[in-house]
């Protein structure tokens, strides 16, 4: 790389515009999550300072670059881009953040192709026949977009919301907005949360906001509202990243120590073996749904139920609960790697266990790793929705997928069915493209695996949810 | 012999894991933030109340003697007493009254993706590649995505306005019947009645199965999306082989080959799903029941969680784990009478 950097430089120089695009945002992630791990480990925050400087830095795609929210004067829409109707200045606005992360994939695949062309020593590696094979699968493509596509609304929940979280779910009777009344002909204000008692979605034809439309403060709700009247759009955004968080941090957690026990038995057999089989089977003996509704009883008041609204308690449970199905998954895989010669020649030159495993076997087990988390994490998010289904887990007010459909069942063969029916419809949707890239990605890992076998069965169901 | 071997360390095997497995229970329960005394009495409790349920739990001894106090006991079968949720019945009693209704829905919830999705599985295997075979295989994918307890709400709404949605009414077809309600169970204590009064027992039994019948679509539908796939390609495997060619060749008809040569051979794959469907039902038993008010075992368990009484969610816990462990050597068992293979695999 330093003989030649020319391609590298162009790659990093476009990393670095795309970031620069969003620096207040990124910058403020980042800092905000330092700082709440010193707040956790320290009892402190120094960093509160500059997590409120970042957030005044400049970010090109945000709200206030093509702002939805305005009122119409009967003539014209003040407050809007460009003075567009609301709902075309939302869609511009989430195009624009669609366009960015189609950007970004674009991208990171032209930085793989870099990688390839110019910095990688050999011509040809296994890894090649693997996109290769996922390239051509058109029903993991269809994953993987949708999958981007939760990822994107996930971590632009702020941006492509039409309102903000914190004026219309968190605290809306201390924020204001502006309208336009017909009755006095004038343009008057009144707190977010009288506005949202008004725009209600209870039932009845009169009293609904659906998907689409209009309250009467000219605020636009592309999902309508839910029975609170607040926007059902913004809480799914706000729920996307809770649901993905748990789901991604528990499947790195499990996976992890799938990943470690996988290699440790497989490289020590026998009692180390017999031990892990022993562990896991008694774990995979308790049944899922009712030892997680009993640990959120449990904890419920303690601090680890606090920390990012009981976000934390849900990974580790999903973690401790989840890594003997991924071990099961993965151990005939990395058994068999520990079979092959090359281990034998690594032992044989007295390499270190912990490097062969690191650099021999690892490489080779990732790949099944990633099916079977993939597939499990659907079971994940369908877990966390049927928990605060059942109201336990993340704490109200925090937006969860699962407390939506709960507020929105008496209203499901109502005018207001949109309630309970998009997020569901959301749910199939995100599993299915999970399940779906893991097929992709299993056909393309080990393309001679039959379809469907028993670790991928148990999964998948997410413990019954 | 062999087979026989690998069956009995399976038998040992499943001694420790159903001792740690309690032991987690005793852990989270007892070693937990919550005092089980505490929970029981809610926060207006007396204290000297207080001290005399710490007294008679056994929660005053060292955590270690309450151990082993809390494992003899499950060990021993004496579940103990319910504080919360109906006081002083024992453990045996509430169970008995409440596991009827899980079991009559587990029993359908079985049965109903054994006869849906197996033979749609079947004809998509045997017709690949075909717009039904695509849909067939789409469907079962989605099916199986849905959360459960979204799925059972749709069901609830959409049959109890179907009169309106449909023009036909759910409620009233066949015999009449609620539709968030525990079926009527009363004939399963005295099953003679199904023969000596006929005419009024079976009118029954219809009500009763035609109240499960939604809710056990619901707590299938996962199961039904597995055996789906997995009898496709189970087929498509079988429809390939060298054996299904053998018979073609020396010109067996085509309805023989199928009957005779592919679903039997494709059933054994799918022995492993079926006994894996009873863990689904034992967990997700819980959502099904509370959105259907079926008062069943799983809705028992959620009660007494939420309402703390912990004696009787660590008996109940105990008893969903030895009736896993039980199902996991029944699998096992199974696998050892049907496929010659086991025990020669690890060797």
């Amino acid at each position: 790389m330093r003989d030649y950097p020319a391609p590298f430089a162009r790659w990093l120089a476009g990393v670095s515009l795309l970031l620069l695009v969003e620096l207040g945002a990124v910058l403020s992630f980042v800092l905000g999550v330092a700082n709440d791990l010193l707040r956790l480990t320290l009892g402190t925050a120094p960093l509160s300072g500059a997590v409120s400087t970042s957030q005044s830095l400049p970010t090109l795609i945000s709200r206030d670059l093509v702002p939805n929210r305005g009122y119409y004067t009967g003539e014209e829409w003040a407050g809007t881009f460009l003075g567009l109707e609301p709902k075309y200045a939302w869609l511009i606005r989430v195009a624009l953040v669609v366009v960015y992360g189609a950007v970004w994939c674009g991208w990171l695949w032209f930085g793989y192709i870099t990688f390839r062309r110019h910095y990688r020593v050999a011509d040809w590696t296994p890894t090649d026949d693997i996109i290769d094979r996922l390239r051509s699968h058109q029903w993991g493509k269809f994953g993987m977009v949708i999958v981007a596509l939760f990822l994107l609304l996930a971590l632009f929940a702020p941006v492509v919301s039409p309102t903000t979280m914190e004026q219309n779910i968190q605290d809306p009777y201390s924020n204001q907005i502006q309208y336009f009344s017909e009755e006095t002909g004038e343009v008057q204000t009144t707190t977010a949360g009288a506005a949202n008692r008004q725009s209600t979605s209870v039932g009845s034809v009169a009293r609904n906001v659906g998907p689409w439309e209009y309250d009467n403060f000219n605020r636009f709700h592309p999902f309508g509202t839910l029975p609170s009247g607040k926007d059902l759009f913004t809480f799914l955004a706000y729920g996307a990243r809770i649901s993905l968080f748990i789901g991604v941090s528990s499947m790195l957690g499990a996976g992890a120590l799938a990943m470690s026990f996988a290699m440790i038995s497989s490289f020590y057999k026998g009692a180390v073996d017999l031990a892990l089989v022993v562990t896991s089977d008694s774990i995979q003996a308790l049944p899922v749904l009712m030892i997680l509704i009993l640990a959120a009883v449990v904890f419920s008041n303690t601090w680890i139920a606090t920390v990012y609204n009981g976000a934390l308690l849900f990974i580790a449970l999903f973690t401790l609960i989840y890594w003997p199905y991924l071990w099961r998954a993965i151990r005939g895989p990395s058994f068999q790697v520990a079979e092959e010669e090359w281990i034998d020649a690594a032992k044989n030159y007295g390499q270190h266990p912990a490097q062969i495993m690191r650099k021999h076997m690892a490489p080779y087990i990732v790949g099944y790793m990633l099916i079977y988390a993939s597939l499990t994490l659907g079971g994940v998010i369908i877990s966390v929705a049927g928990l605060s289904f059942l109201g336990l887990g993340i704490t109200p007010p925090t937006p969860e997928w699962g407390r939506a459909i709960s507020v929105g069942q008496p209203y499901v063969a109502s005018a207001s069915w949109h309630i309970s029916l998009i997020p569901g419809f959301l749910i199939t949707l995100v599993v299915t493209a999970f399940n779906a890239m893991g097929d992709g990605i299993r056909d393309a890992v080990d393309p001679q695996s039959a379809e469907g076998d028993e670790a991928t069965a148990a999964a998948a169901g997410g413990g019954g949810a | 012999m062999a087979k026989w071997n690998y069956f009995l360390r399976r038998l040992l095997l499943s001694i420790p894991v159903l001792i740690l497995g309690t032991t987690v229970a005793f852990l989270i329960i007892r070693a937990g933030p919550i005092d089980p005394a505490a929970a029981i009495l809610g926060p207006s409790g007396d204290p000297t109340e207080y001290e005399q349920l710490r007294e008679s739990l056994g929660l005053n001894d060292p955590l270690w003697d309450q151990y082993l106090d809390y494992m003899w006991n499950l060990f021993t079968f004496n579940l103990g007493q319910s504080w919360v949720i109906s006081p002083g019945d024992g453990a045996y009693e509430l169970i008995a009254s409440y596991a009827p209704r899980t079991l009559w829905l587990g029993f359908w919830s079985i049965l109903i993706p054994l006869f849906i999705g197996i033979p749609l599985g079947f004809y998509a295997g045997l017709n690949p590649n075909t717009l039904s075979d695509y849909f067939a295989s789409f469907g079962g994918i989605v099916w199986r995505a849905m959360p459960n307890f979204w799925l059972a709400i749709i069901l609830v709404s959409v049959l109890s306005q179907s009169e309106k949605l449909f023009g036909f009414e759910w409620a009233t077809f066949l015999v009449e019947t609620n539709i968030v309600t525990p079926p009527p169970l009363g004939f399963l204590g005295d099953p003679l009645s199904l023969i000596t009064a006929p005419g009024e027992t079976w009118p029954v039994v219809l009500g009763a199965t035609k109240q499960i019948l939604p809710a056990a679509l619901v707590l299938g539908s996962a199961s039904m999306g597995n055996e789906m796939r997995i009898g496709r390609t189970a087929v498509l495997e079988t429809v390939n082989s060298k054996y299904v060619e053998t018979a073609r060749a020396k010109g067996m008809s085509r309805r023989n080959i199928v009957w005779k040569h592919i679903f039997r051979n494709a059933m054994i794959p799918l022995v492993p799903v079926i006994t894996g469907e009873a863990f689904l039902l034992i967990g997700g038993s819980v959502l099904v029941e509370v959105v259907f008010g079926i008062n069943g075992i799983g809705y028992l368990f959620f009660q007494s969680a939420i309402q703390g009484d912990l004696p009787l969610v660590s008996s109940l816990l105990f008893v969903f784990i030895l009736t896993l462990v039980v199902l996991n050597i029944i699998q096992d068992l199974l696998y050892t009478v049907l496929d010659p293979r086991v025990g020669f695999e690890d060797q």
